[in-house]
């Protein structure tokens, strides 16, 4: 498979602390790679570190088969549009005068530039000064502007941040057209739902560590759900198991956690063997919700 | 080239052009005030003049000037992700830097030729002063503008640096008098080294204040002209390597 970006035990710390840990990232070509992880895990510092904005304390990055460090930078930018933290933009000119600005710089021809701003719906907010923009206009302009080089790869630092429902449903379906057509986009969220249903690929870190890499199918096989067992008496069930499996009682049912396969029937023989009615046996329904927070400890969100 | 066309759209609708246009005419309307309060007239006709004006200015408020100029042209850089967006784009360091330093330099030979019009204006219209002013004066304005350029790169790579809009400028008015007080001790060199220096000295140039003879020489000419390509290049240099360098912030 090729990789857009590779990084290898990427690093950084800020005097003793370790803000960035050891990051393996894969990041395939042609998907949406959601970044997710609670505020303070390191998400931006990452993406700092993927654009050369922040050097690495240790720990390489790759971009597009190259390295990307001070001395190649420049080069490798040319074909990644990006959008850190808060969205860019001239609050004295009006968007049209900042998109502008961005065609003179790079040389970019008209139909680039039109395009960009069609693929954000832009074209009929650009005659209003960027100061007076909405922040869901701001964003979409910063990503008019990120598009208009036409990059391979886009990365962006939580664009639905901030933005209602609709700005975030917006910036979703902008993401799959991108995708569609064929750029690679990295977008990260503090919120799952927020990229869930547009990312193919998934990495989630937490306190600067990647914790889980892969598809989404992957993330529900990496966790098992818990077991439910129905039966008429719950609480002598629940007794029952005390000291053998983790338990507790749930709506009338025992839920037990983390066991796989041959425990939950060394568990149904134990609970019959001690006389138990058992009518039910299964897996809870789990959200990737519930696995993400799983994996992050549910702390931060 | 379109870095530096970029550079002045960003002008559009900026403070920048009232500072070129209200700081020299304050400057010389603020000395013609003075002359007239204390009622005197400029005896001298426009060696006067020059002196109450082009010279004074070049003291300090020519480079407080080309510091406000640096730090608005900066200060848009330093605010939402816009410094982000400049640093992970592909244009370089260097011609980030050279953009930026000459559109300062451009605003700031606009504040120069501003000033020589209205001390031409003031000195005929106020005090009717006979005839037109000496030739020289357009050349030494030119020397001036020239003698603005390592000052303006100086002065941008402070606001690159620095977040604070007053910093940069507080930096130029030590600068300055630290280079008049070089100049009056005759320490002519310092147009090598310190840029401010460089444009108190092309200002009070064919004067025959501060340490000027009063001629303009060949040598004085000179040392200006090689002052101001010498410390361009270095200062240009000097801010470049520490753009590239530097992390983002926040
Ligand atoms: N320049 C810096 N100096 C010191 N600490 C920093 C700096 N930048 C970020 N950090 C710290 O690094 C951690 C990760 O920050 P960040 O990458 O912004 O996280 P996220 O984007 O996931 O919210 C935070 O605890 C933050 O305080
Ligand atoms: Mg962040």
């Amino acid at each position: 498979m090729s990789y857009i970006v590779a990084t290898e035990q990427l690093s950084k710390r800020y005097g003793s602390r370790t803000v960035v840990d050891s990051l393996n990232l894969r990041i395939p070509a042609g998907c949406v790679y959601g970044f997710l992880g609670p505020n303070g895990s390191g998400k931006s510092t990452t993406m700092k570190m993927l654009l050369s904005l922040v050097r690495p304390s240790s720990g390489e990055v790759q971009v597009m088969g190259q390295p990307m460090n001070r001395g190649t930078r420049r080069r490798l930018l040319g074909h990644i549009g990006s959008l850190i933290e808060s969205p860019p933009g001239y609050g004295h000119l009006t968007g049209r005068e900042n998109i502008r600005l961005v065609q003179r710089l790079l040389d970019l021809r008209d139909e680039q530039i039109d395009q960009a701003v069609r693929t954000v719906r832009m074209q009929d907010q650009l005659d209003k000064k960027v100061r007076d923009y909405s922040l869901g206009m701001k964003q979409r302009l910063g990503i008019a502007m990120a598009l208009a080089r036409q990059p391979r790869l886009l990365i962006l630092d939580e664009p639905t941040n901030g933005l209602d429902p609709a700005g975030i449903e917006e910036i979703r379906d902008l993401l799959r057209r991108l995708s569609d057509g064929g750029v690679t986009v990295m977008v990260s969220s503090h919120l799952l739902g927020e990229i869930d249903k547009t990312a193919t690929v998934l990495g989630i870190l937490s306190g600067g560590r990647l914790i889980f890499q892969g598809t989404r199918d992957e993330l529900f096989a990496a966790s098992t759900p818990d077991v439910l067992i129905d039966t008429p008496h719950p609480e002598y069930a629940n007794t029952q198991l005390k000291g053998m499996v983790a338990s507790r009682l749930d709506h009338g049912a025992v839920r037990v956690s983390g066991i796989g396969d041959q425990t939950t029937a060394r568990v149904v023989a134990h609970l019959v063997g001690a006389g138990v009615d058992i009518y039910g046996v299964r897996r809870d329904e789990q959200s990737l919700e519930d696995v993400f927070m799983d994996l992050t400890g549910g702390g931060g969100l | 080239m379109g870095a530096v066309r970029a550079e002045f759209l960003k002008l559009k609708r900026s403070l920048s052009w009232t500072v070129v246009v209200l700081l020299p005419v304050a400057m010389v309307i603020a000395g013609a005030v003075n002359t007239l309060v204390s009622g005197s007239r400029p005896e001298d006709g426009w060696h006067t003049m020059w002196l109450r004006s082009v010279v004074f200015h070049g003291l300090f408020p020519l480079a407080i000037g080309i510091g406000i100029l640096a730090s608005l042209v900066w200060r848009v850089e330093h605010r939402g992700g816009n410094w982000n967006a400049l640093m992970s784009g592909p244009t370089s360091a260097l011609r980030i830097m050279a953009s930026k330093a000459v559109v300062v330099a451009v605003l700031a030979a606009a504040m120069q030729a501003v000033l020589l019009l209205t001390v031409v204006v003031i000195g005929v219209v106020v005090f009717a002063i006979p005839g037109l002013p000496p030739g020289r004066y357009v050349g030494v304005s030119l020397l001036i503008m020239l003698a603005c350029v390592p000052v303006a790169v100086l002065q941008s790579g402070l606001s690159m640096l620095m977040r604070s809009f007053a910093g940069p400028i507080a930096v130029a008015f030590l600068g300055a008098g630290a280079a008049v007080v070089l100049l009056l001790a005759g320490l002519d060199a310092a147009v090598f080294v310190i840029p401010y220096a460089l444009i108190s000295r092309a200002t009070q140039l064919g004067t025959g204040t501060f340490g000027d003879t009063g001629a303009i020489t060949g040598g004085d000419v000179a040392s200006i002209v090689i002052g101001a390509l010498v410390l361009t290049a270095a200062l240009t240099t000097a801010t470049t390597q520490i753009l590239d360098r530097r992390d983002t912030r926040t």
